[in-house]
């Protein structure tokens, strides 16, 4: 195949092609569905890797007004558009088994292929507007495959349509703000805009609220939990887990690297790194406490969020590719925790931990692939997620050390609650009321497989994928500078330490309680943090809780005023005309004389206004 | 030719009784007939309508009076869309109004209607202007107190009162332009400034006509009326005629003081929110829709009036896109009133498993009105935004962007309300064909209009191309 710049329009519309194609495939033909949202991905997968590494631009006449419909694939469109071909596809094997007997399974698939079509355009767009389009159209998409998840999935798919979309459109005024003081929409155009006036800093917050909110970053986290309840499974791996992680670091490093002048020190940098530190510590400190397998990964998915906005936003070199090898990492490794949740969750009928003990030696394999990446989000030494950690640790320590302590604190949690739920799941006696469990069937442990074996790769070859792949990135200045196999033995000795405490930490509470499950209570039940979990539980740190108060006290005054109106034209207005014509009616009464009055006052009236000079 | 696209439907509509004592399927045909001659000849104009010299032509009247019409982009771009809807209302009331009484009455004031509409975007006469707008509101009148029971007769009086008082403040207006250059040609009136007193006279007769904050009192109490013909007045082309006359008028036609391109996106910004909010805690679904309504129109009116081409393309694709998927929301909770007999959504709900159909396209319109993309309404909720933004009022914008995360809220607890959780009606089944027919052909064209902006955008571009020509 001739690989010119029209072909970056085939990889935005080929998903849909297949998206459009299924509901034509009959209901009758076993495994139709299957093979088409299948051969999607693997077509996907197949355009990206042929055009891997080119350089390719394609532009079009779009809407109007200036707006033109461009496309450019270059080194840091291509290598997400990469990861996500690769990771989705991985998924969609599993779903295609996971999802087998689900009635809905056939609108599932097809929302997929929409939102791989979505996210394929919204990676390559080279003009914001044609990336808003892109990027709010997953809106549509996502509400349907949360709401498809059960019964009452609809109010999290409201829940999770609100608040991104409250991101989405912060973003549309953002890009408004900055096409209009740049001058362009183009995003080659926006070369470095300095952060120096006040419109210029609101532009780079309202970008930067659009790419944290899409991320799962505090204060936009709260659905994702929810989700994991709600949803079905596949949703979380692929969209919570991958897609929007992908997207929204890849935005966030746009707005960071290219488009402003984003120094170190400066403001920004310290309200991003601030942003990332309370996210990191806030969603540890929430998974740290859950009894549920799906729900703790998800408070997971937000807390490492947390050290890729920490790392990128010292705008330091080696806190910036920290913070995007992390965002790499992450994908892989959380990709294949929520499919070891997934297994244990077809398997063994449910995910709540405390009915869950003993499934590794029923599903050995699941247990293995869990264990690796487990360690790799932990930050075992010589994982993939050990030296992204590094590195972003290596960044904060230059911009400040209570950021790194944060840092270490979230680290050092991420231990303890992993070896907690590694623990209470997959190791002791299994349950007595448990009926005998087995492992998960061969196509979904592949994917679990490849995706743990890609921790370990990513880990011996993370000076290979930084230099190759990461390091392009930064803009020129910075690029020549040499990050590759940067270590610093002080502070990965001090990580190492941390896991260490953790780990003691957790054989002190296991020996306290005598339950694995159980092993990190002393925490939740320490004084303070108590109150503080007893809050979190009534959903005060939840802005969509709290904003739904707002919004509902402010509606509820509209409507008054609007009802005050209403009465203003049903109630009031009725009465004024009816005591004036009771006025009028009394003045008729009947009496000649005073009709003659009336009459001759008429008169002179009219002789007034005609001869009185105005 | 003009003349024929005015005068088929407007003098036509007087047949439709006549026929409807001949066979009731002849009546529905001719109506639709009705409607079709004056789409078809507008799509004719299309062409020579966004050139330099746009058809059209002049009738010079005794005491500088005159009788006219032209077809500029602005207005064959209302009128077709107008006239489009209308199409699809008809083939919906197929279904809706076949088993009421009076469907005589009701096919001739629908049509003469959009006759009337016709009038109103292609004179170019002030006083013309007015007699079209006085027609469109009489009709209007009937359509809601269309049922006959008291209380619909009463909120029928309510919304001629309220739209005829303020007509009768913007003929004032009309007559003191009309005072001071002798004239109601429009074509001569152009560039001319006239007082701040006549603008705010003649802004009372749009906004009550648009139902804008406080003069919209009467849009939501009109959703007793037939739904088809709800969704004619309050969605598609009733509202409209206000925000075309002030896109004629202010900024085509008169030149007006630079105060107003605050005053009136501040005005639009208070009727928005809080129109918005009482959307939030309606319960009556079509009540929630009409005040979506007046909270959109707050968007049509700060993209016509901010100032700038950007904004002002928005408003006028915001035109197109709003008629497009509010009429289809409007058609939607027709369906479910007519299946389900209730409009309170407390009462209703898990309807998507039994009218699958009714449900996505709700869906779809409702994204639309959000401004999701790949739906049409994405773009002119973008132009909008970007337009005031670079037309210097960034804080406009950001409070239209609260605007429209509360449409974003108030849509969806519309949808899950009505169509998700435990099913609370029986006897439920999806609506007629012709009735689902019509809301997916919106629902599809909500998307279309998305993913193929170019030509829509185009057709708005050059519109807006002529009318600054125009402005200067």
């Amino acid at each position: 195949m001739n690989m010119n710049s029209t072909s970056l329009l085939y990889v935005i519309i080929l998903p849909s092609v297949f998206a459009v194609l299924m509901p034509l495939v009959p209901a009758r033909l076993k495994r139709a569905k299957e093979a088409v949202v299948l051969a999607g991905f693997a077509a996907n997968l197949a355009l990206v890797l042929a055009i891997y590494g080119k350089d390719l631009s394609f532009v079009s006449l779009w809407s109007g007004t200036g707006l033109e419909f461009s496309l450019k694939l270059y080194h840091f469109s291509g290598f997400i558009l990469l990861c996500a071909a690769l990771i989705t596809f991985l998924v969609v094997v599993y779903t295609t088994v996971f999802l087998k007997d689900k009635a809905y399974s056939k609108l599932f698939y097809v929302c997929l292929l929409f939102t791989l079509t979505l996210v394929n355009g919204a990676v390559l767009a080279n003009n914001l507007v044609v990336m808003l389009f892109f990027w709010e159209g997953i809106l549509a998409t996502m509400f349907v495959l949360i709401a498809l998840g059960g019964k009452n999935a609809y109010k999290t798919s409201v829940k999770a349509l609100v608040i991104a979309g409250l991101g989405d459109l912060c973003m549309m005024l953002g890009i408004g703000l900055i096409g209009w003081i740049s001058g362009t929409l183009s995003m080659d155009g926006i070369r470095r805009f300095p952060l120096s006036s006040p419109l210029a800093i609101s532009a780079f917050i309202l970008l930067l609220i659009g790419a944290v909110s899409k991320a799962g970053a505090m204060p936009f986290h709260t659905w994702i939990p929810d989700a994991a309840n709600d949803a079905p499974l596949p949703f979380m791996a692929f969209m919570p887990g991958t897609l929007e992680k992908l997207l929204g670091i890849y935005l966030l490093t746009r707005v960071c690297v290219d488009f402003f002048d984003f120094t170190p020190g400066s403001a920004m940098s310290l309200l991003l790194m601030s942003l990332g530190a309370v996210t990191i510590l806030f969603g540890v400190m929430m998974a740290l406490v859950q009894k549920d397998f799906k729900r703790l990964l998800s408070y997971h998915a937000v807390s490492q969020v947390g050290y890729m906005l920490l790392g990128i936003g010292t705008a330091l070199p080696v806190g910036i590719i920290g913070g995007l090898f992390h965002m790499l990492n992450n994908a892989v490794y959380k990709c294949c925790l929520f499919l070891t949740a997934g297994s244990v969750e077809r398997q063994a009928g449910t995910t709540d931990m405390h009915r869950l003990s003993g499934l590794g030696k029923q599903m050995p394999y699941t247990f293995g692939f869990f264990a690796i990446a487990a360690a790799s989000i932990a930050g075992f030494p010589l994982t993939n997620g050990f030296f992204s950690k590094e590195l972003i640790f290596d960044g904060a320590v230059e911009s400040g050390l209570l950021f790194y302590i944060i840092a270490l604190v979230g680290a050092f949690f991420t231990a303890v609650s992993f070896l907690k739920l590694g623990h209470a799941v997959f190791l002791g006696k299994p349950a007595a009321d448990m009926k005998p469990v087995k492992e998960a069937p061969a196509a979904m442990l592949i994917p679990m497989g490849l995706l743990s074996l890609a921790c370990l790769v990513l880990g011996f070859g993370q000076s290979a994928v930084i230099s190759n792949f990461l390091q392009p990135v930064l803009h020129e200045a910075a690029a020549g500078e040499h990050i590759g196999s940067h270590t610093n033995w002080l502070l990965a000795g001090i990580s190492v330490g941390v896991l260490t405490l953790a780990l003691i930490d957790h054989l002190y509470g296991f020996r306290k309680t005598g339950k694995g499950l159980e092993a990190a209570d002393h925490f939740h039940d320490a004084p303070g943090l108590r109150t503080v979990y007893k809050w979190a539980g009534k959903k005060l740190f939840d802005p969509y809780h709290l904003g739904g108060y707002f919004i509902r006290a402010f509606a509820a005054v509209s409507l008054r005023v609007n009802d005050g109106i209403n009465a203003f034209y049903d109630i009031y207005s009725v009465r004024f005309v009816g005591m004036l014509s009771g006025l009028v009616r009394k003045a008729h009464n009947g009496n000649q004389a005073r009709y003659v009055l009336w009459a001759v006052a008429g008169l002179a009236l009219v002789a007034a206004i005609f001869l009185l000079p105005l | 030719m003009l003349l024929m696209i005015v005068f088929i439907p407007l003098i036509g509509a007087f047949f439709l009784p006549a026929a409807g004592k001949i066979a009731s399927k002849f009546r529905n045909a001719l109506a639709f007939g009705l409607l079709l001659a004056p789409f078809a000849l507008l799509l004719i104009a299309l062409p020579t309508s966004t050139t330099a010299s746009p058809p059209g032509f002049n009738v010079s009247l005794p005491l500088g009076l005159n009788f006219g019409f032209l077809a500029d982009g602005l207005a064959v771009y209302m009128a077709l869309s107008s006239s489009f809807l209308g199409l699809i209302i008809v083939i919906y009331s197929w279904g809706y109004i076949a088993h009421s009484d009076n469907q005589n009455e009701y096919y001739l004031l629908v049509v003469l209607f959009i006759g009337a509409m016709m009038g109103i975007t292609l004179t170019t006469s002030l006083i013309f202007l007015y007699v079209f707008w006085e027609i469109s509101a009489v009709c209007c009148w009937r359509l809601i107190g269309f049922f006959r029971e008291k209380e619909y007769v009463r909120r029928a009086n309510k919304a001629f009162l309220i739209t005829a008082a303020g007509a009768l403040l913007m003929l004032i207006g009309f007559l003191m332009v009309y005072q001071q250059y002798g004239t109601t040609d429009l074509t001569q009136l152009k560039g001319k400034s006239i007082s701040s007193a006549a603008v705010l006279l003649i802004l009372f007769g749009i906004f009550s006509k648009s139902a804008t904050l406080p003069l919209h009192s009467w849009i939501a109490d009109a959703g007793i009326a037939p739904t088809p013909a709800t969704a004619l007045l309050h969605a598609a082309v009733l509202v409209k005629i206000g925000v075309y006359a002030y896109a004629r008028l202010f900024l085509v036609n008169f030149s007006i003081d630079a105060f107003w391109n605050t005053a009136v996106p501040v005005i639009a910004a208070v009727s928005m929110l809080l129109s918005a909010g009482a959307a939030i805690a309606e319960t009556n679904i079509k009540r929630i829709i009409a005040y979506s309504t007046v909270s959109q129109i707050g968007f049509i009116f700060l993209g016509l009036s901010v100032g700038g081409g950007q904004a002002l393309a928005g408003g006028v694709l915001y035109i197109l896109m709003h008629a497009i998927s509010k009429g289809g929301l409007f058609l939607c909770a027709g369906i479910v009133e007519h299946t389900c007999h209730t409009m309170d959504v407390r009462k209703l709900g898990g309807l998507y498993k039994t009218m699958p159909w009714t449900a996505a396209s709700f869906l779809i319109c409702a994204f639309s009105v959000m401004g999701i993309p790949p739906f049409g309404g994405f773009f002119s909720k973008y132009l909008v935004i970007s337009g005031t933004v670079s037309a210097g009022h960034p804080w406009i914008a950001a409070v239209f962007i609260l605007g429209a995360v509360m449409t974003v809220i108030y849509l969806a607890r519309a949808f899950i309300l009505v169509f998700m959780g435990e099913p609370k009606t029986h006897a439920i089944k999806e609506g007629s064909r012709t009735m689902v027919f019509s809301v997916a052909l919106l629902a599809g064209l909500s998307l279309l209009s998305g993913l193929l902006i170019y030509y829509p955008m185009h057709f708005v571009d050059s519109i807006v191309r002529q009318m600054a020509v125009t402005i200067k």
